[in-house]
C-alpha cells in the first residue's frame, strides 16, 4: 500500500468517526442552530484556524530542514534519558497483553487524528467563540515548543535503542502506518512526545469546558489516556518524553486559560497597535 | 629530588624562606610526604562511549553495542551508547576522531589483503578519513603492510598471516562476524536473487526477468543517503552497498572473486622496474551526457583521486575512499584515445591490479570541482575541495544505469543507459550472467525507514526487493508470503567494533587485548544475530588467506572468553585487567591509571 492509499484510508475512517460523533456529541439541535448561522461561525473561525495552519506549515518546513540542523546544533540525549528511566518502557510493554496491541496501534493513528480534529470542529459549532480560540492557541503552543525541542535535542525512541527489550509493535502489527509516520516525523524527534502533549491538552480543555459538550469529556479523557499509553506500549516514546509532553500540555492549557497571560497579551497587542 | 635546600650558596632570599618554612614544618620529611600524596592526580574510573547506528538503519548494530556495553560493564568499565545516523557517525568517527568505540559494518568487501594497508598503516593515522580511523601506529605492522605489497605467492601468504595474527593480539578493531543478510524478494517478475547484491551491485546484472518485457525493478532501503548524494568519492554517503557502482564504470570489475576487464578490453605489463601497465579501453565508451570516454579521462581520474585539488592548493587533498588504491599509482598517462599507461609504486602485480577497480570520472565535469570547498562562498577553514563535498546530482558516469530523477528525497530512479557497451557490444568477454545486460529498464530505490514496512511493501507487491538486509524476526513473515522468496547471502562486509587508539586507556594494546577477551562471539551469534552470522576474528575469514589457527568455531574461539555461555565472570575479568597492570576502586570500577 502506498503512502497515498494509507492516507486515503485514514481520511475515510476519520470522516466517518467525525460525522457520527458530531451528531451524537454536539447534538441535532445545536447543529441545526449552527447551520443556520454557518457563514457567521466560519468567518469567526478563519483567524484562529488560519493561525494554526500557518504554524503547521512552518512546522513542516522546519522539520524538513530541522533534522540536518539539529545534528549540527542539537544534543544527543538518548543515553541520558535511558540513564534516567532504564527499562520502564520495556516493563510497560511486557505488562500489556498482546491482543491489546492492535487496539493501541489504531488508537495511535486514528484515535489521535480524531482527538485533534474533533474538538476544533465542535468549537466552530459551539455557541461560545473563545473555545476555538483557546483550542487553536493551545495547539500552536504545543507545536512551537515541540519544534524547538526537536531542534535542540536529538533522541531516538526505545524501539531504536533497545531492540532486544522493546519491540517496534506499531510497525510490526500495522506496518503500513510506518509510511505515514516517517513522512511526518524523523526517528530522532521523540522528545517531547507531541502525541502525549496534544492529547492531554485536548483532555484538559474538555474537562475545563465540561459544560459545553458534556458527552465529550469522558470520550476525550479515555482516548487521551489510551494514546499516552500507546506511545510507550508501541515502543515509540520514552516515559520521559511522555512526562515532558504532559508538562507541555499543562503549560499550554494554563497559558490560554490564565487571565494574567491574557492581560499580558492584551497589553502587548495595544502596544503593538500604538507602535503601528 | 625537586626540592633543594639553598644551604651552601649563601644567604639568598630563597634560602632564607626555605629555612623559615623548614623551621615551621619541623622536618622536611613531613612536607615531602604531603607533596607526594597531594601532588598525585586522583585516579579516574574508565568510561567509554560506544557510537553506533539505530535499529532503523541497521538491524544489528545497536544490539551488538548493548551487549558489548553489558560485558564491559561486568568488568568494571562503564560504556554508554550513542545511537547516531550513518552520515553523522561517519563524520564524528572518521573525520573528527571523536569516539572511543564504534560498532558497525565495514563499508564494503575486503577484496584483497592489501585493504589492510589503508586500514592500519601509521602514515594514515593522522589523516581524517576512512583510512586508519583507529589511529593505530606500529612500525612493525607498517613494515609487514609494505612487504605484502611487494611480495607474491607463499611469501605474501606468510606475511598476510603474520598481519592477521598480530591483529588478533593488538586489536585496533575487533571483527565480530560476517552477517548472513536476509532479504525479501518477489519472484513473479524477476528471478536469480541469490548473491546479486553482495559484494558489488554490478552483480544485479545477473538478475533475470520472468516476463518477456523488462520493467521497473523496485528496491527499498532504510538508507536515505543515496537520495541526497551520488558522489562516488564521498565515503560518508557510501555504505557497504553502493549505488554508484551502477552509475560509474571502472576499468575492471571483481565478480565472484575474479577480476574481469570492464571498461578496458585488456591490459598488458610492459615494464618491471618500475612496474608499468598498458591498459586498452573499449572503443565505444560514452558518458551519460553523450561525450566520448577516452584514456585521458582515465588518466585524469587517477590524478584527481590522489589530489582532488590537482595541485591548486598548497597541500594535496586526496580522496578518503580510494586512499589505499590510489597510493599504488605513481602516474598515469594517456598514450592515445584508447590507451593509458600506468606506472606503479613499489608493489607486486597482484596488488597493483587493485587500482583497476576505481570508478572512472569524466574530466569535463570534475575539472571544475578542484577549488577549495566553501559554504556559500565563505571559507570555513577546512581544507577540502568541491569534489569531496559536492552532492553530484545529477551524476554523469558511463555505467550501465544513468540517473533519471530523485523525488522528494524519498525515491531515486535510474534508467538503462542504452549506449553502454553491454547493450551495444556483442562480444564483451565477460561471464554470461554479466554479459547479458540488464533485466530491467528502470531501477527504483525507495527510502523506507523500517524493515517491517519494507517487507510489507514486498508482500503487497509495491516493491520487488529489500536492498539491504532485514532483521531475523521477519523471516517467518517473508517465508509465509506468496511469490516472495527469502534470500540469505553471506555478506562480505563484516561487523566490527573499532577502538580509538589515540585515547587512553585504548592506547594500550594490553587493555584492548583484555577487552577483546570480554567478547563471546558465540553468544553474539545467538542473541543478536539469531544465528544469521558467521562469527570470525579476521577480516579475511572465508578467503584462502585465513590461516587455520584463526578459523573461528565454537570449539576454537581463537580468543579465550573471560566467562561462560555469554556471561562475563567479573572476578576473572578483574584478574585479567589487574594482570595487564590496571587497578580497581572500592566499587570495582576499573581505574584509568
Amino acid at each position: 500500500m502506498g503512502v497515498a492509499a494509507v492516507l486515503l484510508e485514514v481520511v475515510a475512517v476519520l470522516s466517518l468517526m467525525l460525522t457520527v460523533s458530531l451528531s451524537v456529541v454536539v447534538g441535532r439541535d445545536r447543529l441545526r442552530i449552527a447551520a443556520s448561522d454557518l457563514p457567521d461561525q466560519l468567518r469567526m473561525a478563519v483567524k484562529p484556524i488560519g493561525l494554526l495552519l500557518g504554524v503547521l506549515v512552518i512546522n513542516s518546513v522546519v522539520r524538513d530542514a530541522g533534522v540536518n540542523l539539529s545534528w549540527v546544533i542539537g544534543t544527543n540525549i538518548t543515553e541520558f534519558i535511558y540513564s534516567l528511566e532504564g527499562t520502564v518502557v520495556a516493563t510497560i510493554q511486557s505488562l500489556v497483553p498482546g491482543w491489546l496491541t492492535l487496539y493501541f496501534g489504531y488508537v495511535y493513528v486514528y484515535g489521535y487524528a480524531f482527538l485533534l480534529v474533533f474538538p476544533l470542529l465542535a468549537a466552530v459549532l459551539a455557541a461560545e467563540r473563545r473555545h476555538l480560540r483557546h483550542m487553536a492557541f493551545a495547539y500552536v503552543i504545543n507545536y512551537t515548543v515541540g519544534m524547538c525541542c526537536y531542534l535542540l535535542f536529538i533522541a531516538y525512541g526505545p524501539r531504536n535503542y533497545m531492540p532486544a527489550l522493546v519491540e517496534p509493535l506499531l510497525f510490526d502489527t500495522l506496518p503500513r502506518f510506518q509510511l505515514l509516520t516517517s513522512e511526518v516525523n524523523a526517528s530522532t524527534n521523540v522528545f517531547p512526545s507531541l502525541h502525549t502533549s496534544l492529547s492531554v491538552t485536548v483532555a484538559l480543555l474538555a474537562i475545563r469546558d465540561h459544560g459545553t459538550f458534556p458527552l465529550w469529556t469522558p470520550v476525550a479523557v479515555f482516548l487521551a489516556a489510551s494514546i499516552v499509553l500507546s506511545t510507550m506500549v508501541l515502543g515509540i516514546h520514552w516515559a520521559t518524553d511522555v512526562i515532558a509532553g504532559t508538562l507541555l500540555a499543562a503549560f499550554s492549557v494554563w497559558a490560554v486559560s490564565s487571565d494574567r497571560v491574557a492581560s499580558l497579551v492584551g497589553r502587548f497587542r495595544s502596544l503593538y497597535g500604538r507602535w503601528r | 629530588m625537586a626540592l633543594r635546600t639553598g644551604g651552601d650558596v649563601g644567604v639568598t632570599r630563597r634560602s632564607a624562606l626555605a629555612g623559615l618554612v623548614g623551621g615551621l614544618a619541623a622536618t622536611s620529611g613531613c612536607l615531602g610526604r604531603i607533596r607526594a600524596l597531594v601532588g598525585r592526580d586522583q585516579p579516574t574510573a574508565v568510561s567509554l562511549s560506544i557510537k553506533t547506528l539505530p535499529v532503523d538503519q541497521d538491524p544489528y548494530a545497536i544490539a551488538l553495542a548493548r551487549q558489548l556495553s553489558a560485558w564491559f560493564g561486568a568488568a568494571g568499565i562503564r560504556a554508554s551508547i550513542q545511537p547516531i545516523t550513518a552520515e553523522e557517525l561517519f563524520r564524528q568517527t572518521f573525520i573528527n576522531h571523536e569516539f572511543d568505540v564504534f560498532v558497525g559494518q565495514f563499508p564494503g568487501p575486503f577484496a584483497d589483503p592489501d585493504a589492510f594497508y589503508s586500514l592500519l598503516h601509521s602514515t594514515y593515522s593522522v589523516e581524517s578519513g576512512v583510512q586508519n580511523p583507529f589511529g593505530y601506529t606500529n612500525l612493525l605492522m607498517d613494515d609487514l603492510l609494505e612487504q605484502q605489497r611487494r611480495q607474491t605467492g607463499s611469501q605474501r601468504t606468510e606475511t598476510v598471516t603474520r598481519i592477521q595474527r598480530r591483529l588478533v593480539q593488538v586489536c585496533p578493531f575487533l571483527v565480530l562476524g560476517f552477517p548472513n543478510v536476509i532479504r525479501a524478494a518477489r519472484t513473479d517478475r524477476f528471478t536469480g536473487w541469490n548473491g546479486v547484491f553482495d559484494p558489488s551491485l554490478v552483480s544485479l546484472l545477473g538478475l533475470r526477468n520472468t516476463e518477456g518485457s523488462a520493467g521497473r525493478l523496485r528496491a527499498t532501503t532504510p538508507d536515505d543517503r543515496p537520495m541526497a548524494n551520488l558522489n562516488p568519492l564521498m565515503s560518508s554517503h557510501r555504505g557497504s552497498w553502493n549505488i554508484t557502482d551502477l552509475l560509474y564504470d571502472s576499468l575492471a570489475y571483481r565478480y565472484r572473486g575474479t577480476l574481469y576487464p570492464w571498461a578496458a578490453t585488456n591490459w598488458e605489463w610492459v615494464g618491471e622496474e618500475p612496474l608499468e601497465l598498458e591498459v586498452t579501453l573499449r572503443d565505444t565508451l560514452t558518458w551519460h551526457d553523450g561525450q566520448r570516454l577516452t584514456a585521458s579521462d582515465a588518466a585524469f581520474t587517477y590524478r584527481l583521486l590522489q589530489d582532488t585539488s590537482l595541485g591548486s592548493l598548497s597541500e594535496t587533498v586526496p580522496t578518503f575512499r580510494f586512499r589505499g588504491r590510489s597510493s599504488l599509482v605513481e602516474s598515469v598517462t594517456a598514450v592515445d584515445d584508447a590507451t593509458a599507461r600506468v606506472q606503479f609504486t613499489d608493489c607486486s602485480r597482484q596488488t597493483a591490479r587493485r587500482m583497476l577497480t576505481v570508478p572512472l570520472l569524466p574530466e569535463h565535469v570534475w575539472t571544475d570541482r578542484t577549488d577549495k570547498a566553501t559554504v556559500s562562498g565563505v571559507d570555513v577553514g577546512v581544507t577540502t575541495t568541491d569534489a569531496l563535498v559536492d552532492g553530484n546530482i545529477p551524476p554523469v558516469g558511463s555505467g550501465p544505469l544513468e540517473f533519471r530523477l530523485v523525488s522528494q528525497g524519498q525515491t531515486l530512479v535510474l534508467e538503462r543507459f542504452d549506449d553502454h557497451f553491454l547493450e551495444t557490444t556483442e562480444e564483451t568477454g565477460l561471464p554470461s550472467p554479466l554479459a547479458d545486460g540488464l533485466a530491467f529498464d528502470e531501477f527504483e530505490l525507495r527510502f523506507v525507514s523500517s524493515d517491517s514496512s519494507s517487507v510489507d511493501l514486498i508482500v503487497n507487491d509495491e516493491a520487488d526487493v529489500t536492498a539491504l538486509g532485514v532483521g531475523p524476526n521477519l523471516t517467518s513473515t517473508i517465508g509465509r508470503a506468496t511469490d516472495v522468496s527469502l534470500n540469505i547471502d553471506r555478506s562480505e562486509a563484516f561487523y566490527f567494533a573499532g577502538f580509538n587508539t589515540r585515547r587512553p586507556p585504548l592506547t594500550n594494546p594490553r587493555f584492548r587485548n583484555t577487552l577483546a577477551r570480554l567478547v563471546d562471539r558465540n553468544a553474539l551469534a545467538e542473541s543478536v544475530f539469531d544465528g544469521y552470522v558467521d562469527p570470525a576474528v579476521s577480516p579475511l575469514a572465508g578467503t584462502p588467506w585465513l590461516p587455520s589457527d584463526l578459523e573461528w568455531s565454537p570449539s576454537n574461539p581463537v580468543v579465550e572468553f573471560l566467562g561462560t555461555d555469554g556471561t562475563v565472570d567479573s572476578e576473572r575479568a578483574r584478574e585479567a585487567f589487574r594482570a595487564a597492570g590496571y587497578r580497581y576502586n572500592e566499587q570495582n570500577r576499573l581505574l584509568l591509571s
